[in-house]
């Protein structure tokens, strides 16, 4: 395709779940010509890698693995002949929306979209994230390195496995190479509770008798060539290692499920601004950022523990971008900033017009029982519990929303004890 | 002394680790520290019947593809999860094969066939 003679009204930067789901939405809302970016071969991004199953429950009220519920909005995208371009990377894009981008096939191409939406996902965090003491053998992967070689590639990394961290991907994959015959010696966790998903936790470490090791860090690295043990301890309140219970575990591979990163070098490219606590761009309720018609959803603006939440926000990103490429409404930057109060770490959208129905995605910061979430004096909602790891969402409906003053700045939202008011 | 099992209930954030009372022939008898009326019949029944999807992959021949993504078409005890796998590991699958079609039928006798996940193409 020759970019430079055609209009394109959206550009799709990625074609995992957000931006499949983005370019989709754009496309049935009535852009005529939609074009999505993949660096990839393929669509669907990391979501063939996820064999396992938990994937649709909210989204299609059933029970998918990772590839079907991909073959899912491939088959739709396919199907609305949405423009492709993969195997092309995109390696700039500019405050003007100029996108510069490089594949085997066409060279370098550039060209100027109506509308743009970043739907780059997220990345792993590394060894050199976490700085471990010791030596640099082989035998050390991300979680999700480890998880395309035994579930794409076709080999399990190695036979004795520690895991370094607690998130989802690092324990779907101790069950995974478990069922593969290796040993999973130990899921090792900083922190007081696991990082991932409660049905991971049950059914992926307890399932299986894997030893879950929390308040604990690995130490020490040790191995010439290949990884051979690594040294762990119990940690103090300080989170530092305390040395008489460090104790040295044999191990050929450690993986690290130690947390993603949204993956925004294009962004700030860009001129978009990031928040410094989601990592991603700040957004209003439409995912428009601070960049006039560009639009982000999924990891890239939030690390999300499910696909149905990247997918339904990558929607909502992919919807504005039509609208903006028609100039048919002038989307307004969102006036009123949300502000995380107590106990709640992040909030997106980070401003909101209060003119439109919203949802509000939420982190706290420490796991808390009996509270209600309450959104400045418009609405409040009771949990049962709430989790660091676990994402909460919260619908601010137009009626609540007309509570507000005409001159509301700010809304802070907090996470309130129960009964102890 | 009645033998006492603990389950993690799944059902919310809380994750509720849940007693059981047994009695001598393992009948539950009595269910303790759930908080809501949802975990108490998850923790039966995961008590009595566990059971989960398996997914794993199984090896190609004539293919790019180097692997064929599978799971069981529905839960299969989770006793068997570990011995469904060798069976697995014995079968080769060739292209063309759509998202969805059997690649194994009633494996181990569980009544569960193991479907294709993904399509593999030539």
């Amino acid at each position: 395709m020759n970019l430079n003679q055609k209009e394109i009204d959206v550009a799709v930067i990625g074609a995992g779940p957000a931006g499949l789901a983005a370019a989709i939405k754009a496309k049935e809302t009535g852009a005529e010509n939609v074009i999505l970016m993949e660096r990839a071969e393929q669509l669907g991004g990391l979501l063939h890698q996820c064999v396992h199953n938990g994937f649709g429950l909210l989204y299609f009220n059933e029970d998918l693995t990772g590839p079907e519920y991909a073959h899912r909005f491939i088959e739709k995208a396919t199907d609305l002949k949405i423009g492709l371009q993969l195997e092309t990377m995109v390696i700039r894009i500019s405050p003007d929306r100029e996108i510069s981008a490089v594949s085997s096939k066409g060279g370098y191409l550039t060209f100027r979209p109506m509308a743009i939406v970043l739907a780059m996902g997220c990345r792993e965090r590394s060894r050199g994230a976490i700085n471990i003491p010791g030596t640099r053998p082989a035998g050390i992967f991300t979680a999700g390195t480890a998880q395309r070689f035994v579930n794409v590639d076709g080999f399990t990394p190695g036979k004795r496995i520690v895991i370094l961290g607690s998130g989802d991907i690092g324990m779907i994959m101790a069950r995974r190479l478990t069922l593969e015959r290796a040993k999973v010696e130990a899921v090792v966790e900083i922190l007081p509770y696991v990082g991932g998903l409660i049905r991971n936790e049950v059914q992926c470490v307890h399932d299986f008798n894997i030893p879950l090791l929390l308040e604990h860090t690995v130490t020490k690295i040790h191995g010439e060539q290949r990884i051979e043990a690594v040294t762990m301890a119990k940690i103090d309140k300080e989170r530092n290692p305390i040395a008489k219970t460090e104790r040295r575990i044999e191990c050929d591979t450690l993986l690290l499920s130690v947390g993603l990163i949204p993956e925004n070098e294009l962004s700030l490219m860009a001129g978009v601004e990031l928040d410094p606590i989601t990592g991603g761009p700040i957004v209003d309720e439409n995912r428009q950022t601070n960049v006039s018609g560009i639009f982000a959803g999924g990891n890239v603006v939030q690390v999300h523990d499910l696909v149905d939440n990247v997918s339904w926000e990558s929607e909502l990103a992919g919807a504005s971008a039509v609208r903006f490429s028609r100039g048919e409404e002038v989307l307004k930057k969102g006036k009123i900033a949300l502000r995380a109060g107590r106990n709640i770490r992040y909030i997106v959208p980070q401003t909101i017009t209060g003119k439109s129905e919203v949802t509000l995605y939420m982190r706290v910061n420490e796991p808390e029982e009996a509270v209600r979430l309450r959104v400045g004096n418009i609405m409040s909602k009771t949990f049962r519990a709430v989790k660091p790891s676990e994402m909460l969402k919260l619908d601010l409906s137009l009626a609540q929303l007309k509570k507000l003053k005409e001159r509301t700045k700010e809304i802070v939202i907090d996470c309130e004890r129960r009964g102890g008011r | 002394m009645p033998k006492e099992v603990k389950i993690i209930c799944i059902g919310c954030p809380l994750g509720c680790a849940v007693r059981l009372s047994l009695d001598d022939k393992g009948e539950v008898i009595d269910i303790a520290d759930n908080k809501c009326k949802e975990g108490q019949k998850y923790v039966l029944e995961e008590y009595e019947h566990p059971v989960r999807v398996l997914t794993a992959t199984v090896l190609t021949q004539d293919s790019r593809q180097p692997l064929l993504s599978v799971r069981t078409n529905k839960p299969i005890a989770k006793s068997t999860l570990v011995k469904v796998m060798p069976v697995l590991a014995q079968i080769r699958v060739r292209p063309p094969i759509r998202i969805g079609e059997v690649v194994k039928t009633n494996i181990l006798g569980s009544r569960a066939d193991v479907i294709a996940t993904s399509d593999l193409l030539s």
